[in-house]
């Protein structure tokens, strides 16, 4: 039965996509209420989030614990450009994504030679002094005052709507999972997935370990960083208690319950945890046990998450309808 | 006389107080078959590890034609033209097949980053040639049928031909064995005797651990012999075969 559904998933999943997608662009149009719209920008938001984590924890196999100090660097970046020098969006998402990355090498470069349950512990505590900075740091942060009047989305006087501003990070999003997919269906994600898988036989095959996991940090720290700049600009004002272990810990939820290595399954970790709470409204305060008690029972049921682990064109190929099996038909039946 | 492949030169290999490899200095030709036998525990695979980096000796230079690689790292072995298989079959498990064996190619191939996210031309035309090959190494190891399946989903026989493919697709001067033909019964040994002399054939150099001494005897030009670390015995297989040494090592000595 599952076997079924899976074998129909891959079969079908282009079309699966370009109908997810097709939903995704008439939402907005569908639903005009600022409100649903705002639920509709945060779900892409922690998608986004989401899905940088899972390049590091789903297909690394790196637990990242403290995913939110990236989400704060990327988001400080941008606000303190955008707020001080006027820069515009473009440049301060660029930047916010390049600053991330460079912390993502600093935090990696020195950790990614310990074992994993350390890293997971360094990650945590980078959150913790990344919001301990973010509070102290008056002169660059403003403090626990945060910082307001951050410049939306748009050219000078032109400010994007709301509803443009949905589909700029629909764009992102779905940008970022090309990156992810092509990424991964490569050399690259061939060693990546050898590493995580065994580094040692990775190694003795020509990886290097090592690099791997600072290139795969510093892409995951990346995307992190970008999620952070459209939040900033997007909320308009941020503070300190945006980036905390609190947020870290909805971001690995979403990743580990939707599952890990699979880019559909951070959209549906994401979309759940974020539509879920705004559902249950009364629910609100005790969200975080809401997620602890899914994380838990996903935990015992499937430990890789709802859709941790398919490999949709490794079942393709194994029902011989790959891209692959295609080519090669038709290359014979031309000889 | 062909040239010297790789060469240990009284290499060492210490855990705390106990010696696991010592003084051992053995050398591999162009071409040929070598076997490194030993009782259990004799300190081969050690050696092994030394030699492709996993372990940096104590003591003791390596050698790869003429170029010192003691205290490189794997990768950088590999590179060079060095492959392995692993004792306790270390396959990627959440990687077909067929990606094993590419993976294998990692280190002659060269997308990076923007290649791989552009989809570059020279990306697609790499990824197509490697595929090829990978896919020619399979029929040679006959897994081509099983391409699709995940690596540990294998049996185990064929998991041992999976790691063989894996490390000719590095493209290697040597390929180096521990153990290929532990946990196979006659027939697959057999086999193995078979390929191994294929590979031979093919140009590669071959250096193997192994406890099956009638396929060592079979195929090995030359034989080393290592008990608790030290090397007792070198020679053709006949040599070895009626070294006292060797046969104490084995069975004990005579009271
Ligand atoms: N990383 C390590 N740390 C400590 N001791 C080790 C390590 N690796 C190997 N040893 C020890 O070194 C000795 C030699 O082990 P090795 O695996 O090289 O033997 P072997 O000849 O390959 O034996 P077998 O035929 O059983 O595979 C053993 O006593 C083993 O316990
Ligand atoms: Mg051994």
């Amino acid at each position: 039965m599952a076997r079924k559904i899976l074998q129909g998933w891959a079969k079908w999943e282009k079309y699966i996509n370009a109908f997810l997608l097709l939903v995704a662009v008439v939402f907005p149009i569908l639903f005009t209420r600022p409100y649903l719209i705002n639920v509709g920008v945060m779900c892409l938001i922690y998608v986004l989030l989401s899905l940088s984590l899972n390049i590091l924890t789903g297909y690394m196999g790196i637990t990242g614990l403290g995913w939110a100090g990236f989400f704060g660097i990327g988001a400080y970046t941008a606000a303190i450009l955008a707020t001080r020098f006027q820069v515009n969006f473009l440049l301060t998402f660029l930047a916010a994504a390049v600053v991330s990355a460079i912390f993502g090498l600093i935090i990696g470069l020195p950790t990614l030679k310990l074992s994993g349950r350390y890293i997971a512990i360094v990650t945590m505590a980078f959150c913790e002094i990344m919001r301990t900075l973010e509070v102290n740091l008056d002169g660059l942060t403003r403090g626990s005052r945060g910082i307001p009047n951050i410049p939306k989305i748009g050219f000078g006087e032109f400010n994007f709507s709301r509803t443009v501003q949905y589909y700029l990070i629909l764009a992102i999003v779905v940008l970022t999972m090309i990156v992810i997919t092509r990424l991964m269906n490569s050399r690259v994600g061939r060693g990546i997935l050898s590493v995580k898988d065994d580094d040692i036989a990775a190694s003795a095959m020509g990886v290097n370990p090592f690099r791997y996991k600072v290139m795969t940090f510093a892409i995951a720290a990346m995307f992190a960083g970008l999620a952070g700049a459209f939040y900033a600009h997007y909320i308009g004002f941020i503070d300190p208690t945006s980036f905390t272990f609190d947020q870290s810990t909805i971001i690995i939820s979403m990743t580990i319950i939707g599952g890990l290595g699979n880019v559909m399954g951070s959209v549906l970790g994401a979309v759940t945890l974020t539509v879920l709470p705004e559902i249950l409204r009364p629910l609100m305060d005790v969200r975080q046990i809401v997620y602890g008690v899914l994380m838990v029972i996903t935990m015992l049921v499937r430990p890789m998450g709802v859709l941790g682990g398919f490999n949709l064109r490794h079942i393709r190929q194994q029902m011989g309808i790959g891209k692959e099996e295609k080519a090669r038909e038709l290359s014979s039946t031309e000889n | 006389m062909s040239s010297v492949v790789l060469r240990t030169e009284n290499v060492t290999q210490r855990f705390g107080g106990l010696c696991a490899v010592s003084n051992a200095s053995i050398e591999v030709r162009e071409g040929e078959i070598v076997g490194i036998i030993g009782p259990n525990g004799a300190g081969k695979s050690t050696l092994f590890n030394d030699i492709t980096g996993l372990y940096t000796p104590t003591e003791g230079k390596i050698y790869f034609y003429d170029q010192d690689i003691t205290g490189k790292k794997p990768y950088e072995i590999t590179k060079l033209g060095l492959a392995r298989t692993f004792q306790n079959i270390r396959l990627f498990p959440t990687m077909t097949v067929l990606e094993n064996v590419m993976l294998g190619a990692h280190c002659r191939t060269k997308a990076n980053l923007l290649d791989v996210v552009l989809h570059t031309r020279r990306n697609k035309k790499e990824e197509q040639d490697i595929r090829e090959r990978a896919l020619d190494i399979l029929r040679i190891t006959e897994l081509y049928d099983f391409r699709y399946n995940y690596a540990t989903s294998l049996p185990y026989g064929m998991q041992r031909r999976l790691e063989f493919a894996r490390a000719i697709a590095s493209n290697p001067k040597i390929l180096m064995f521990d153990e290929p033909a532990a946990g196979m019964n006659e027939e697959e040994t057999q086999d193995l005797n078979v390929f191994i002399k294929k590979l031979q054939d093919m140009g590669y150099t071959i250096l193997l651990i192994e406890h099956d001494m009638k396929l060592v005897m079979n195929i090995c030009e030359r034989i080393y012999v290592l008990d608790h670390g030290a090397l007792i015995s070198h020679g053709t297989p006949e040599q070895i075969r009626s070294d006292p040494r060797v046969i104490e090592a084995y069975l004990g000595k005579e009271e």
